[in-house]
């Protein structure tokens, strides 16, 4: 669904840009479905019936019936004819090759992704095609560095998330650093800093929570369908606020400044020394202990109590493995 | 008169006519678009529908339609306006399709939207949803931009260490590495190719006159390849062994590691590429107790001091 709001009338020059985007789609498909155009194009039923039924009185001098755009709405489907001149589409403004080239050049390059292929030589064409006044130096000049591992169970995970399958899965959870076995309901899978994760309900907590797709060791399919409870993907914060949510404290020297562009903050306060204070909301406490073991003398906590003390216990524990 | 339906029908005129139109010949045939108002604020109306035009790419052109460079008449180059043909097959586009919607970026999505007219029916319905995600960078269509334009940019940056300075920089190229995209360009303070982490970028990139060529044989990939702990190559290795919970995907978070092989107790040892003084030491005390750095013994060694600063005893 389009993201703009439904009550802001769109300015003539919008519905006209949208018009030359469409036009050619259903010159070149008659009888469209609404719904399906709409979907398509990112726009809402009425307005593109409301752009359509002026579409429908435009067309050429001297403006008579064999003149005018013929836009044919019936049982749901559209035929628009006698607009050849509308048959193909406008061309690709600088920013919108660009920005296409750069998410297309993104998303090819993630491991294990079975649309990379086809993703890289649609790049060829889209670049071939056209050519240097779109794109400029760009497709020569941009690069993916080695990525990561390919996540072996992404393909299986996106096919039952599509099918709506249940699955069950033995999952590493890295906020309380320990793998547990589970059935999950996964509806949408996307990538946020680089990494894979589903949007599912999990049966085993009655909840709705988020894996990382490279922790989950193994994917068993059910054969169990479900209903879709609208669980949000793609764009969505990686934390979710919990009732027993403890607040952590944190100083961070500048070699750990990192950690504030890799976690979620609720707040953020620059000290001197380009050192950084910041608020970590963390459900469970067992991965910020690591997280501080990892950091060593470049984080300081402020709160909670005690936290410090479990830190130093993990660091016993972890020192006795060396003898 | 609707102004939609009036640029519309401008849209149309300027395609099929034959010949460059002045506006009088264009007030004449759209009828009543512009002939109930008086001449100069018809001509003001017309202007403004020229800029909205011009504003979503239509290529309006002003050329001189008699010798003397009296009379200006206006003219759409179908060449510039008309999508090239692409033949893309459906996987192709439904592929772009993914990729435009990774990154909540609307005028990818708008772009594959043009590309969509000579899409096969149906190949295209199961493409609803919210898409794939990824990262969004509020700087990333200007670098793309200095770089296809070869520019110098301009701006803020603030290193991983926290310190801000103003950049100038010769634009090179775009990399991506993780989750991260890095403009990569000839530093003009450090007369040096430097790399600059887009999310690190305080404000927008300004665009300065002038720019320069890449060196032969530029990647920018090279210039943000780092080895797993750090930047530079790797001279030698380590072996780090991990417990069966983590052993399984531990490796994955360092770039080129090997599994040596199981031991009795489950565990399992992984050799890594590393030297000394990079992070390594950090990483496997992120997995407490679940991983043992095993040789060379500078590894044991760091990990042992890092553990006593934080009270091990």
């Amino acid at each position: 669904m389009p993201a703009e709001d439904r009550h802001v009338p769109a300015k003539a020059s919008e519905r006209l840009r949208r018009l030359l985007v469409v036009v050619p789609y259903l010159v070149q498909h008659p009888g469209t479905a609404i719904e399906e155009a709409a979907s398509l194009f990112g726009l809402w039923p009425q307005d593109l019936v409301a752009d359509l039924d002026l579409l429908f009185v435009s067309g050429l001098p001297p403006y008579g019936p064999g003149d005018l755009i013929d836009v044919d709405i019936h049982d749901g489907c559209i035929w628009v004819s006698m607009a050849d001149y509308f048959a193909r589409p406008l061309r690709l403004t600088r920013s919108e090759a660009l920005s296409l080239y750069v998410r297309g050049t993104a998303l090819a390059t993630v491991p294990g992704l079975a649309e990379a292929p086809a993703l890289s030589s649609a790049l060829g064409k889209l670049a071939e095609g056209l050519g240097s006044d779109a794109l400029g130096q760009l497709p020569d000049r941009v690069q993916a560095a080695e990525g990561g591992k390919a996540v072996e169970v992404l393909g299986e995970l996106r096919r039952a998330a599509a099918e709506r399958e249940r699955v069950r899965i033995e999952y590493y959870a890295a906020s309380g650093a320990e793998t547990t076995e589970r059935e999950i309901d996964p509806e949408e899978v996307f990538l946020a800093i680089g990494n894979w994760y589903v949007a599912a309900w999990d049966h085993r907590s009655d909840a709705e929570r988020l894996f990382r797709a490279d922790r989950i060791r193994s994917l068993e399919p059910t054969g169990t369908r479900f209903e879709p409870r609208g669980l949000e993907g793609a764009g969505r914060p990686l934390y979710s606020p919990g009732r027993d949510d403890v607040a952590v404290t944190l100083r961070l020297a500048p070699g750990a400044r990192w950690v504030a562009e890799y976690y979620e903050t609720t707040r953020e306060l620059e000290l001197d020394g380009g050192r950084l204070e910041v608020d970590l909301p963390a459900g469970r406490l067992e991965w910020v202990e690591r997280l501080l073991l990892r950091l060593g003398a470049d984080a300081e906590v402020v709160t909670p109590e005690g936290l410090k003390d479990r830190v130093r216990s993990l660091a016993d524990v972890t020192r006795k493995r060396y003898g | 008169m609707h102004p939609l339906e009036r640029l519309v029908n401008l849209v149309a005129l300027l395609l099929e006519a034959r010949t460059p139109l002045t506006f009088e010949q264009i007030r004449d045939k759209l009828a009543e678009g512009y002939e109930h108002r008086d001449p100069s604020s018809a001509k003001r109306m017309f202007e403004r529908d020229k800029d909205v035009l011009r504003d979503i790419g239509v290529p309006i052109e002003v050329v001189s339609t008699d010798a003397w460079d009296v009379e200006q008449g206006y003219a759409i180059d179908k060449d510039r306006y008309y999508l090239p043909e692409i033949a893309f097959t459906p996987e192709e586009i439904s592929a772009l399709f993914v990729a435009a919607r990774s990154g909540g970026d609307a005028s990818a999505e708008d772009a594959v939207r043009k590309l969509l007219s000579g899409a096969e029916v149906g190949i295209l319905a199961g493409l609803g949803g919210s898409g794939l995600g990824g990262a969004v960078e509020p700087n990333l269509s200007q670098a793309a931009e200095a770089v296809a334009g070869q520019r110098r940019v301009r701006f803020g940056y603030r290193t991983s260490k926290g310190e801000s300075s103003e950049r100038t920089v010769d634009a090179f190229g775009l990399a991506i590495r993780g989750a991260h995209w890095y403009l990569v360009g000839h530093d003009h303070d450090r007369d040096q190719i430097r790399s600059f982490r887009l999310s690190r970028i305080a404000g927008a990139i300004e665009a300065l006159q002038g720019g320069s060529a890449p060196p032969d044989g530029f990647r920018a990939a090279d210039h943000v390849q780092a080895g797993p702990w750090g930047p530079g190559e790797p001279q030698t290795s380590a072996t780090v062994a991990f417990a069966p919970d983590v052993a399984w995907w531990a490796p994955n978070g360092a770039l080129g590691a090997e599994v040596v092989g199981a031991r009795p107790d489950g565990w399992v040892e992984i050799r890594v590429p590393w030297q000394p003084g990079e992070s390594l030491a950090a990483w496997v005390l992120s997995f407490g107790p679940q991983a043992e750095a095993i040789d060379p013994h500078e590894l044991r060694a760091e990990v042992l001091a890092r553990l006593e600063v934080l009270g091990a005893g």
